[in-house]
């Protein structure tokens, strides 16, 4: 008896809707995750007819791609708060060169070991993202102010401990660990590949970025799901403080030294990028390999628009009018394909 | 004057005359995508008229509400009229404000830390003059006055509405409502305005609306409180499953237990009871649980055994449920729950006071949850079906360096087959399934971790036929499999065909236990105790159930 009642539920249940696209990929699927690759072969294209003496040379592409390092450990930190659903850490750039000044600061006017230094330096950054993350986790404070008050604070102790001038004269030695030449590009370059890697393959094949995951899109849903919400929001937080004070320490091996006025300018390049990652091959997700590729698209643009022989300018128009277009178009393709 | 009441069974009130409706809806459908949600719905206020409006979660109240708002558009073909005068399609607010048709949100819909006359003007402000752009504040204040004055209560226009006891409050929002109505006109709709209030605040609340209806304004009370519909409102129109049940019932000739029986419909239908399940051995216990308005409450569940828990609106069933299933913090109180790997044969304990950081220790122990909301507390609509489906283990079945597809996309496979969930594609996101199917992602996410207790929530709640009875299949295997069910519900349709015994709760208590073959009816007029026999039969027979409860 219930088997011909259910028979009759199931026949006035829709028939699920034909799909129109039988592989895996559609049409607006493939755009929307290879848009901006398309884009950047055209923008290598343009480049090598416009300037053809200068653009399509190895140093160009040596330049592009063996000096956006500090911007990869940037980003990758802003991508730990970010993927749990913390959108706003202004404090990255900040913690970075913190990390970057204590460094040189205690090697050249307090005489300290070059890695003694760098675990001091690293260990101050992450104290810092520990405290972050207390004050916004536990303390329910709100993230712009935790982060926007305590990047200012950063500033002003890294001025302050530089005594307001670029410390240079860590030995050429320790910058090796940075800038050995390895296949044409600096060895930093490989750090930071790997950490994208590792940090993408975390996010998709690990039950932590699993969790990592549920928590952004759903702190209740994860709470319920037995995941510990607020031990990964403080992990992701202290991590952040981490991967800003190996990048700083990296930073300050490649230079030398450091000139703490100059963490500032990399506030805005690194929101472009791990944005831009919503329109790289995970449509509407923030993704770090997409965030890599969305680095080195924008270093491409702007270096060729300086060889075109724009001005410094060129770079903040270029960051801000491509984040905007390239996010615009990402949701519209995402919003249309599901 | 019959022709005018095609198809309502019942006379208004003031039928003496053909006289205009003071809100007359018609024909009122409204489709999202495929799904239509409303479908046909004709209802008519009279002037001076309280009308109630129920309905379970998903019958389409909100929808109608956000239609009649100016929110949604409805499907061309409907009509919608204020005191005979057919308003545009879709409804524009300002229109509407003009011909008097006004609402008051959940919890009133005030800003709290503005002034009484900010909050009464809030999107009217006059400017003093041609130039500037100031707001008048003199004259504010004493257009504010005067509707106070109105309503005959004095509040200090310039104190702030967080300040006010609740029964101002309840004045503040009502001004609102009222100040463009021209005397004796208009409608105002109170969508769940009482849901925070407390009883007192409430009695109040409704002495007010009533001398608001005396100088002839017609109100629309939506609520979930059907003893305060019953007894305050006039008329009741009914809305079940998009669609009017019934509509302008004078409340004289109803009480709560035909209002849900209404609401709830006959829809057991394809269902029939089938023999317990319950073996002899414990499957779990509740020792002295405290949490809202209950205390000391005690509960055994045995293997493959159903226990319904309901009561009405703030009894307690759905806070103690909730409790046990680790979603809300309890003043204390012990759970056990069998152990299946254990050596001893001693359960595992859960101090239910106890501060949890997430439902980790219950869901070590063999609890699963599944909750009432299921796209806030269920489900994460932007993940897959599949990474939602195994979260709850994706840590203790994976490795700490992958996650395991295989494993994975076994269980996601076995719960799409069971459940038949659909599409069966493993891989779509959860958001863009229909809510039938939401659930039984839901429910499969929890079915699968294979748990000792099972403790539900509402899960039938707004999924359509086809889906309820694929979910009423798997709980019923479920307790078949051996594990200890616990189901909080106020569909006693689900209860009856469910439940080996039902426990009926009211003012944070288990008053009464029905067992043996169950009867919606009566489980319904258990619950609202309006059948005196009911509730002495069934507290005759609770002698034995407590021995069975203290064991």
């Amino acid at each position: 008896m219930t088997g011909t009642a259910q028979d009759a539920s199931r026949a006035a249940a829709p028939a699920p809707p034909p799909r129109k696209h039988p592989g895996a990929f559609g049409f607006h699927d493939v755009s929307a995750r290879f848009s901006i690759l398309g884009v950047w072969a055209a923008l290598i294209v343009v480049y090598s007819f416009t300037e053809p003496t200068l653009f399509p040379r190895t140093g160009t592409y040596q330049t592009i791609f063996g000096s956006q390092q500090p911007l990869v450990f940037m980003t990758m930190a802003l991508m730990c708060t970010i993927v749990v659903g913390e959108f706003v850490d202004l404090s990255v750039p900040a913690v970075f060169g913190f990390s970057a000044t204590i460094l040189p600061v205690l090697v050249v006017n307090h005489s300290w070991g070059v890695w003694p230094a760098s675990l001091a330096a690293i260990a101050a950054a992450v104290v810092v993202g520990l405290i972050q993350g207390l004050l916004v986790v536990r303390l329910h404070v709100n993230t712009i102010v935790v982060t926007l008050g305590m990047s200012t604070l950063l500033e002003g102790l890294s001025l302050w401990m530089s005594n307001m001038s670029t410390i240079s004269g860590l030995p050429s030695s320790f910058g090796s660990i940075a800038n050995q030449d390895v296949g044409g590009l600096p060895v930093d370059f490989y750090y930071g590949l790997a950490l994208v890697l590792i940090f993408a393959y975390i996010l998709w094949a690990t039950p932590l970025g699993r969790h990592m995951r549920f928590v952004g899109a759903s702190r209740e849903v994860s709470r319920l799901s037995g995941v510990r919400v607020d031990r990964i929001r403080l992990g992701a937080f202290t991590f952040a403080g981490l991967l800003s004070g190996i990048g700083g320490v990296i930073a300050a091996a490649a230079l030398g030294g450091y000139d703490a006025t100059t963490a500032n300018s990399f506030l805005l390049p690194t929101f472009a990028a791990v944005f831009l990652s919503t329109a790289i091959l995970e449509p509407g997700r923030f993704n770090p390999l997409g965030t890599l590729l969305g680095i080195y698209f924008l270093a491409t643009g702007i270096l060729g628009l300086q060889l075109l022989g724009l001005q410094a300018w060129v770079s903040q128009v270029f960051y801000g009018g491509i984040l905007v277009v390239a996010v615009t178009i990402s949701t519209l393709l995402h919003r249309r394909s599901s | 004057m019959t022709a005018s009441q095609a198809g309502a069974p019942f006379p208004e009130p003031s039928a003496d005359t053909t006289r205009q409706h003071r809100l007359a809806v018609a024909g009122v459908s409204k489709t999202f995508g495929s799904a239509r949600v409303l479908r046909d719905i004709g209802l008519r206020i009279a002037p001076g008229e309280l009308h109630g409006l129920v309905g379970q979660n998903g019958c389409g109240k909100s929808t109608l509400v956000k239609i009649l708002t100016g929110i949604y558009t409805p499907d061309p073909g409907g009509a919608i009229s204020v005191d005979g005068r057919p308003l545009s399609l879709p409804v524009r607010p300002l229109e509407a404000r003009a011909a008097g048709l006004s609402i008051v949100h959940q919890n009133l819909g005030l800003v709290d830390d503005r002034t009484v006359w900010e909050n009464v003007r809030l999107g009217r402000y006059k400017t003093a003059g041609p130039l500037t752009r100031r707001i008048d504040g003199k004259a504010e204040r004493r257009a504010v006055a005067e509707v106070l004055a109105t309503l005959g209560v004095t509040i200090d226009v310039n104190e702030h509405v967080g300040e006010l006891s609740a029964e101002h409050r309840a004045v503040v929002a009502v001004a609102r409502a009222i100040q463009d109505h021209k005397p004796g006109g208009g409608l105002i709709i109170f969508d769940e305005s009482t849901r925070a209030m407390g009883k007192q605040a409430r009695l109040r609340f409704f002495d007010l609306v009533k001398s608001v209806i005396n100088t002839g304004v017609s109100v629309m009370l939506i609520s979930h409180q059907l003893e305060e519909i019953v007894e305050v409102t006039d008329r009741v129109t009914v809305l079940r499953d998009g669609q009017v049940a019934e509509t302008g019932i004078p409340t004289k000739e109803i009480d709560e237990a035909a209002l849900t029986r209404l609401m709830l419909g006959r829809h057991m239908v394809t269902h029939t009871r089938v023999d317990s399940h319950a073996q002899d051995k414990p499957a779990a216990g509740i020792r002295g649980l405290a949490v809202r308005s209950v205390h000391g409450f005690d509960l055994d569940v045995k293997k493959g055994e159903i226990v319904g828990l309901t009561g009405i609106v703030g009894s307690g069933a759905a806070a103690a449920a909730e409790a046990i299933g680790g979603a809300r913090q309890a003043r204390g109180g012990v759970l056990r729950v069998e152990d299946k790997d254990s050596r001893d044969g001693r359960p595992r304990e859960i101090r239910l006071g106890k501060k949890h950081a997430s439902s980790e220790e219950f869901i070590e122990a063999g609890v699963a949850f599944v909750a009432e909301r299921r796209l806030e507390q269920g489900l994460a609509a932007e993940m897959t079906v599949s990474q939602n489906l195994t979260l709850p283990r994706i840590r203790s079945r994976g490795h700490w360096l992958r996650t395991g597809r295989k494993w994975q996309a076994e269980e996601t496979a076995a719960m799409i087959a069971k459940l038949d969930i659909r599409p069966p594609d493993p891989h779509k996101p959860v958001g863009s399934l229909s809510g039938g199917n939401q659930q039984k992602v839901l429910l499969g996410k929890w079915l699968a971790s294979r748990p000792t207790l099972l403790v539900l929530h509402e899960p039938t709640q707004a999924v359509d036929v086809g889906a309820r009875h694929d979910i009423i299949n798997a709980i019923r295997e479920t307790a078949r499999d051996g594990c200890g069910v616990i189901i909080s519900s106020v569909d006693a349709a689900d209860l009856a065909v469910l439940c080996d015994r039902v426990l009926v709760f009211r003012d944070g208590k288990a008053v009464t236990e029905l067992s043996g073959e169950l009867i919606q009816d009566e489980i319904i007029d258990a619950t609202f105790g309006t059948l005196g026999e009911a509730v002495k039969a069934a507290d005759g027979n609770r002698e034995p159930d407590e021995k069975e409860v203290a064991q």
